[in-house]
């Protein structure tokens, strides 16, 4: 997603960002990010919840109006929850037993083979 | 008494997740070996907003995927599911209501379950952004773009067909959104 913003930008299309991975997005460059500081799957506000939703758009709004120069991220003061321990969670190595990681080896191994025969035949969404 | 305590700081990890490290060491301890390249840029372009968003035709880009009955589970909460992805670009019309769904990419499946669409497809609040005045329209398509390991077919092919299409909208700004 980040390529095709620098590619549209390039082209002299103005566009903004909105994500939950403040580390990818800022290492490929991009123009205007607004990053919301949950959990990855969310990046339009929290689920549920029209009034973080809207608060979410209207802020990337904000950015694509008035960041002064590329590589403006935003930071949006919602917060996920008050205990930050969800962020200790995802992929995190340390947390899962042998047995897990086990699984979740052949569980890739496997998803990596459906991609492949996904790919092999091509396909129109919509 | 901690320093964090005594200085008001926030707990060590309360700080964004950082992705790259976890990723990269995630897939070592699976027993991969090269890590992934990221894409990454020492310049980065910058168009400047020719007009007010109120006068402006908003475009609309996602890596959410049409769901599709035949493709397996893609349910609030479905385990990641290859089968549900897409390698080329697609559009929707931006008028009608849209089942678009994330089973196919790596969401927090922990904490998070994708009941709400609207969390990450803002397609209804753009309209609502339009119907309000604080955008002029929104462009009358929105695009699907393919969340792809190949940074070659996203930068030979994805990238140059989503500016085709965006221009073919005459959208004057884009809001993409990276699930």
């Amino acid at each position: 997603m980040s390529l095709a913003a620098r590619h549209l930008e390039a082209n002299g299309i103005p566009t903004v960002i909105m994500g939950c991975a403040k580390d990818i997005v800022e290492y490929c460059g991009v123009p205007r990010f607004l990053f919301s500081d949950f959990p990855l799957g969310n990046p339009t506000g929290r689920p549920h919840d029209p009034q973080s939703q809207a608060f979410t758009v209207e802020l990337a709004l904000r950015v694509l109006e008035s960041a002064p120069r590329p590589r403006t991220t935003v930071q949006s003061p919602l917060r996920w929850s008050e205990d930050p321990a969800w962020k200790l969670d995802f992929s995190n190595i340390a947390r899962l037993s042998p047995e897990e990681i086990a699984r979740r080896r052949a569980e890739f191994d496997r998803q990596k083979e459906i991609a492949k025969t996904v790919r092999a035949k091509p396909q129109a969404a919509q | 008494m901690a320093e964090e305590e005594e200085f008001g700081f926030a707990p060590e990890h309360d700080a964004p997740i950082p992705y790259l490290e976890r990723i990269r060491v995630y897939y070592q301890a699976l027993g991969y070996g090269a890590p992934y390249h990221w894409a990454h840029y020492a310049d980065v372009p910058f168009a400047p907003l020719r007009k007010p968003p109120a006068d402006s035709r908003i475009g609309l880009v996602t890596t959410a995927a049409p769901w599709r009955p035949d493709k397996g589970d893609q349910g609030p909460g479905a385990p990641y599911n290859a089968a549900a992805k897409f390698y080329t670009v697609y559009s929707g019309d931006s008028a009608v209501e849209h089942d678009l769904r994330i089973a196919h990419v790596g969401y927090d499946r922990t904490h998070t379950t994708a009941e709400d669409g609207n969390a990450w497809f803002p397609l209804p609040a753009l309209r609502r952004l339009a119907a309000a005045g604080r955008i002029g329209e929104v462009a009358p398509r929105f695009h699907g773009a393919p969340t792809n390991r190949s940074h070659r077919a996203t930068i030979d092919r994805d990238c140059p067909e989503l500016l085709a299409r965006v221009r073919e909208d005459k959208a004057d700004a884009v809001i993409l959104v990276a699930v």
